[in-house]
């Protein structure tokens, strides 16, 4: 089988996207960190953040065709992208580590214009996600009024953004990716004191951390998913958003 | 001619019904949840673990226990709604929105464990007394080892059952954060072993069993 897929995971650097582009210019761009829902690798614990899951069950079944894995391990990730990053080299696949830790004090960032859009929460993400190899200009998104906040990584399961209305603006790792600073902990940290906020992090993850934290901090609701959220979540979050 | 409307509360167990005629008279009952099925009745609103989630009928659970419960209550307040399969609380604080939480996905340590202990043992609820005593419920797998094993031993069916409501009455307590007033909604404000387990941690206002449903029918 013929290898035309350059796989990655979190933000690689865009000097090296960039560089694997003009390298590879034909070859289809895949998110390890996105639930295709390919069987299971088993290779992590059961109890294992899902999106580390993803990128396992993801780049074995891909293994024929990915050219080269582009793996994001710094302050941008996480230590488990590091992990991953060195088990899959034992493996037997090309892994190119990445660090993107170069931050922006929060008054000279780029503006973050999907976070703030009318757009559908689940269309945020997967714009922002999808722009960190698209590399589009949406600086003429029209801005919404923010009524909610959604804080946090995109979910395993994009289905629970269903329940947050357009003008749900976005918060935490996502954010920082739109604004090309993922491991900027300072906006990662930012919330708007009095916007109902729901914090959202992987079951297993450390962000589950942070997330709390600011839950507590800004009276707002923390949630943990694993893989597919449960009804408690799905309904609290309503119950939160309706109530609040 | 103007005609009565009904409400539900279909639980996992019991459901819980209220009948508004055209004099504003409000008339509650309570079925088993398998028999009211059956009813052909056309409801304003729904709630409860049975309803239909997909119908527009359908309100949140937490948003009716916090509807229902405001009616009831002053501006601050702690509302717990224990089930046959879930626990779910809600704050109010300065008649705002406060916190939160529910758990529906452990139903071992709830109402419908407890009607199975009283059936298997053929204990009536009104033959329980608070227990000093509790068995650590955090996990009901485990608290129902406790009971086999101390009636095996000698225990009164009776005693082991008020030891296993204890738990559960700390672990409410606990799952609401230590308040020092816990307002009861549900099947157990009718369990007097329940009421009196939690009185020991907190104050406890039973509300009822049909506050979801007062709820619903004050939702617009």
């Amino acid at each position: 089988m013929t290898k035309d897929i350059i796989a990655f995971w979190g933000y690689p650097h865009p000097n090296l996207i960039n560089k694997t582009k003009l390298e590879y210019p034909n070859a289809t761009w895949v998110d390890l960190d996105i639930c295709f829902n390919y069987p299971s690798s088993k290779f992590t614990p059961d109890a294992y953040c899902g999106i580390i899951k993803n990128i396992f069950d993801n780049a074995f079944y891909l293994k024929n065709r990915i050219i080269k894995i582009l793996a994001a391990v710094g302050k941008d990730k996480c230590d488990s992208g590091f992990f991953a990053a060195n088990l899959l080299k034992n493996e037997g696949f090309e892994v190119e580590i990445s660090f993107f830790e170069d931050t922006v004090p929060l008054n000279q960032l780029n503006d973050v214009p999907i976070c703030k859009s009318s757009l559908p929460l689940k269309e945020k993400l997967s714009l922002i996600t999808a722009n960190i190899v698209e590399q589009k200009d949406y600086s003429h998104l029209e801005r919404s009024n923010a009524r909610f906040g959604f804080w946090g990584v995109p979910p395993n399961d994009l289905n629970i953004c269903d329940l947050f209305p357009p003008q749900t603006h976005v918060f935490g790792w996502s954010r920082c990716v739109e604004a090309k600073n993922p491991a900027n902990f300072e906006l990662e940290m930012y919330v708007e004191t009095d916007l109902p906020t729901v914090f959202f992090a992987q079951t297993f993850c450390s962000k589950t951390a942070l997330a709390k934290y600011l839950a507590d901090k800004y009276n707002g609701l923390y949630i943990d998913v694993d893989a597919i959220p449960t009804n408690s979540a799905y309904a609290k979050i309503e119950a939160f958003l309706r109530l609040r | 001619m103007n005609k009565s409307k009904f409400y539900i509360d279909a639980g996992t167990t019991w459901s819980k019904i209220l009948e508004i005629t055209p004099l504003n008279e409000r008339k509650y009952s309570i079925y088993p949840t398998s028999e009211a099925r059956k009813f052909d009745i056309k409801y304003e609103k729904m709630t409860g673990h049975t309803s239909d989630k997909n119908s527009a009928l359908y309100v949140n659970e937490v948003v009716a226990l916090a509807m229902g419960a405001k009616a009831h209550l002053e501006n601050n307040f702690i509302a717990l709604d224990l089930g046959s399969r879930d626990i779910k609380w809600i704050k109010y604080k300065n008649s705002k929105f406060s916190d939160m939480d529910w758990n529906s996905s452990c139903a071992a340590a709830t109402g419908a464990t407890i009607e199975m202990l009283l059936k298997f043992y053929d204990v009536k609820v009104e033959d329980l007394e608070f227990c000093e005593e509790k068995y650590p419920v955090t996990c009901g797998i485990f608290g129902l080892e406790k009971i086999m094993d101390d009636v095996s031993k000698g225990l009164a069916p009776k005693i082991a059952i008020s030891k296993f409501i204890h738990g559960i009455a700390y672990n409410a307590y606990n799952f609401t954060k230590n308040p020092e007033k816990i307002c009861i909604s549900g099947g157990f404000c009718e369990n007097k072993c329940f009421i009196d387990s939690l009185q020991k941690y907190c104050e406890v206002l039973p509300l009822g069993r049909f506050v979801l449903v007062d709820g619903l029918a004050l939702r617009p």
